[in-house]
């Protein structure tokens, strides 16, 4: 199995090689993409190959060529766009701060957009309109960067970057987590006055065995 | 006057055989008291230390750098931590160990509150590295020479339970990334800022020993000390139990003698020969103090008092001691041994085909191991069969040899093996460290020594691991380091071959220039 990440439009040449320790009689393979069969371009000893011209992404998908012999043996070729890649784990950002978000690819996009889910709608996060709170920039060809300030709750939600390929589009979802500044202040406090109620302690012991002593 | 002298230890020390068993269970409650300070520090120094890696993910996402910005960090944060030694033995001697441990604990604490608000990479080099650095050696020295202090009788396993803390540390790790998921750096820098608060209630416990009067204070710390002094290049022979009970025979025979008969040091003398046989080899420093306990009890505060001044804070004596070199040398190359197979155990075992579950694993033991090891490294060194520092020398020529045949282990169970081996050594000599140290040098002068000790295997401590994953880059093999560390560790107890001449020398060099007050 492989994943070949394509961008723009180009020719690829798949082939499928037989390992010559596994003698097969009479080795038949076919070329399949879903059902539908795909003559063979070139055939040499043991390798069958095809060439594809992808224009756009009605191409994109799976290719397998399968060996019939004694049993089926299938390889899959996985053509897709590239994947974007970006924080996994929620991010995790306190009121009034400023959440980075930051989206990156292998190749280099035609444009990158970033949505902001709104309710149930998605919203394209317009830079335009909100100049004081949304920053995007374009941090270098492969990578975009969305910067939103002045947090507060409602900001927290889903949002994601689309890269748009001549081949396709590619999104990658990230969460966004707001907190307000209490919630890691009260185990803080918690643990300042169990800190406080020991010194106190301590240092009344001592003041009370200094007097007995004397 | 100093007929009071034998009343005022009352509360503090546990040798007034009969005067009050009550102060001395408090006594011995207040050394494992320090025990306790000691262990958590170790939980939670070594723990901030070991979770850095988490930490390190956390901030090359948000606050941005590259990896080696922030690995940075890491190392000023691990560096300084020995690096910082020398100064603070300075800030211990001249402030005394609690408020060192205090300043220590609210300079870390401090550190992980003001990194909160950390918006750059050189600001966390500054907050959570330097900061915490320092704090951190603080933090260590006061507590290692605290109990070096307290837990004379029974230090090697004093030390080996408060250094199993680091065992625990293996803890910190999912409880951080815990925090972190929920919390964010930030929130968890927050509240690792009050978990290290803790160590202020726990640095009260240090309390400093005989607090009575300040000037019997110096006499009380000078006087139980001078006598182990001119003892400890014994190397312990003498059972322990003698070491505490010596010296109170002598002040007090003094103190009664001079009551009944009002004479000098002529009438001391013969009460205790065996007592004051030892103190005639005492080193330059320390001749003042022998006098001082020898002589009439008026005198002593002026002597006492003149050897605080002739020991001046900024102390280079170490540098000029051969037992200093010896000492160091060995400790440079054990630390060097330590670290490098603990780094490379995991990678070893992932090259050898064996999956990461197993490499956790064998982790897991090692650390198991090694705690256990410390505890009966410390309790058989503690019964005094011979010289501390046979059982270290011991300790690490079996590392070293573990180590040479490290490379032959292929197969899980022989990775097993090599590392319970491995950690049986490992936690056997570093278990004795300190006492080893204590043995040879005295617990008057250990501020300087360890500071200096610290100082040097600082430097190790940084060119180790590198120099590891230079020789893996080079070799690409990780033998090769197991190698390396096995020739480290059997390097490192070459040097205590020389000790016995060490010593000789000491003593010729002492008679030779004898202090003029001794007369």
């Amino acid at each position: 199995e492989r994943n070949i990440s394509l961008a723009n439009a180009t020719t690829v040449e798949l082939s499928c090689k037989l390992d010559p320790n596994f003698h097969l009689r009479n080795p038949q393979v076919t070329w399949k993409r879903g059902n539908e069969t795909i003559s063979h371009t070139t055939k040499a000893e043991n390798s069958w190959s095809i060439k594809l011209v992808i224009v756009d992404s009605s191409k994109m998908g799976s290719y397998s060529c399968i060996v019939k012999g004694d049993e089926e043996i299938r390889a899959t070729f996985y053509l897709h766009v590239p994947k974007i890649e970006a924080r996994e784990k929620p991010i995790i950002t306190y009121e009034k701060d400023t959440a980075v978000m930051v989206c990156k690819s292998d190749s280099t996009p035609m444009t990158w957009t970033w949505y902001m889910m709104r309710g149930n709608n998605p919203v394209i996060i317009n830079e335009s309109l909100w100049t004081d709170k949304y920053l995007i920039s374009r941090l270098s060809a492969n990578v975009t960067r969305l910067r939103i300030l002045k947090l507060t709750k409602e900001d927290a939600g889903v949002y994601w970057c689309e890269a748009v390929f001549q081949l396709g589009e590619s999104e990658r979802k990230m969460e966004l987590k707001v907190l307000s500044i209490m919630a890691p202040l009260k185990p803080f406090i918690a643990i300042v006055a169990e800190v406080i109620i020991l010194v106190t302690t301590i240092i009344l012991y001592e003041v009370y065995s200094k007097r007995k002593g004397k | 006057m100093r007929q009071q002298g034998g009343e005022r230890k009352e509360h503090e020390e546990p040798e007034e055989a009969g005067k009050s068993p009550g102060a001395r269970a408090a006594h011995g409650g207040w050394a494992w008291a320090v025990v306790l300070h000691f262990f958590l520090v170790n939980v939670l120094v070594m723990g901030m230390l070991k979770t850095f890696g988490i930490f390190f993910v956390a901030f090359r996402e948000e606050v941005g750098g590259s990896s080696e910005q922030v690995s940075w960090i890491g190392s000023i944060m691990s560096s300084l931590r020995f690096l910082g030694a020398p100064l603070v033995s300075i800030v211990c001697r001249g402030l005394g160990e609690r408020p060192t441990s205090l300043l220590g604990a609210g300079l870390v604490a401090g550190g992980c509150l003001v990194s909160t608000q950390a918006t750059s990479v050189p600001f966390l080099c500054i907050s959570m590295g330097l900061l915490l650095g320092l704090g951190f050696s603080c933090l260590y020295q006061a507590a290692a020479v605290m109990t070096a202090k307290r837990c004379r009788a029974r230090l090697g396993f004093s030390n080996a339970l408060a250094r199993s803390g680091m065992g625990l540390t293996f803890l910190m790790a999912p409880f951080t990334q815990l925090l972190l998921d929920f919390y964010g750096w930030q929130g968890t820098l927050l509240i690792f800022g009050g978990i290290m608060l803790n160590l202020v209630p726990s640095s009260l416990l240090l309390r400093p020993i005989s607090t009575r009067h300040s000037s019997a204070k110096t006499q009380g710390c000078e006087s139980p000390m001078a006598q182990k002094d001119p003892e400890t290049p014994d190397g312990g022979l003498d059972g322990t139990t003698d070491r505490e009970l010596h010296p109170h025979k002598a002040q007090e025979l003094p103190t009664t003698e001079r009551l009944l008969m009002s004479h000098g040091k002529d009438v001391s003398d013969p009460t205790n020969p065996s007592a004051l046989g030892k103190l005639e080899k005492p080193t330059p420093g320390r001749s003042s103090p022998e006098t001082a306990t020898g002589a009439k009890r008026s005198n002593k505060p002026l002597s006492a008092t003149k050897k605080e001044t002739s020991q001046p804070l900024l102390d280079l004596s170490p540098l000029k001691d051969p037992v200093f070199f010896i000492f160091t040398w060995s400790f440079l190359f054990s630390h060097l041994a330590y670290f490098v197979p603990f780094f490379h155990l995991v990678a070893r075992a992932r090259t050898l085909g064996m999956s990461s579950m197993d490499g956790s694993y064998l982790i897991s033991v090692a650390g198991i191991t090694e705690m256990l090891s410390q505890l009966l490294s410390g309790w058989v060194a503690d019964q005094n069969w011979t010289k501390k520092y046979h059982f270290h020398v011991t300790y690490l020529v079996l590392s070293g040899l573990t180590n040479l045949l490290g490379p032959l282990a292929t197969t899980f169970p022989l990775l097993l093996a090599y590392t319970v081996a491995f950690s049986v050594s490992c936690g056997g000599f570093m278990a004795l460290v300190l006492p080893v140290l204590v043995d040879l040098v005295g617990v008057e002068k250990l501020h300087s020594y360890l500071g200096f000790a610290a100082f040097f295997a600082g430097i190790a401590a940084i060119g180790g691991p590198p120099l590891a994953g230079w020789l893996y880059d080079y070799t690409q093999t990780y033998a090769c380091s197991f190698l390396l560390a096995g020739a480290c560790a059997l390097l490192s107890p070459l040097s205590f071959c020389l000790e016995p001449w060490a010593q000789r020398w000491k003593l010729k060099r002492a008679r030779l220039s004898p202090d003029p007050r001794a007369g």
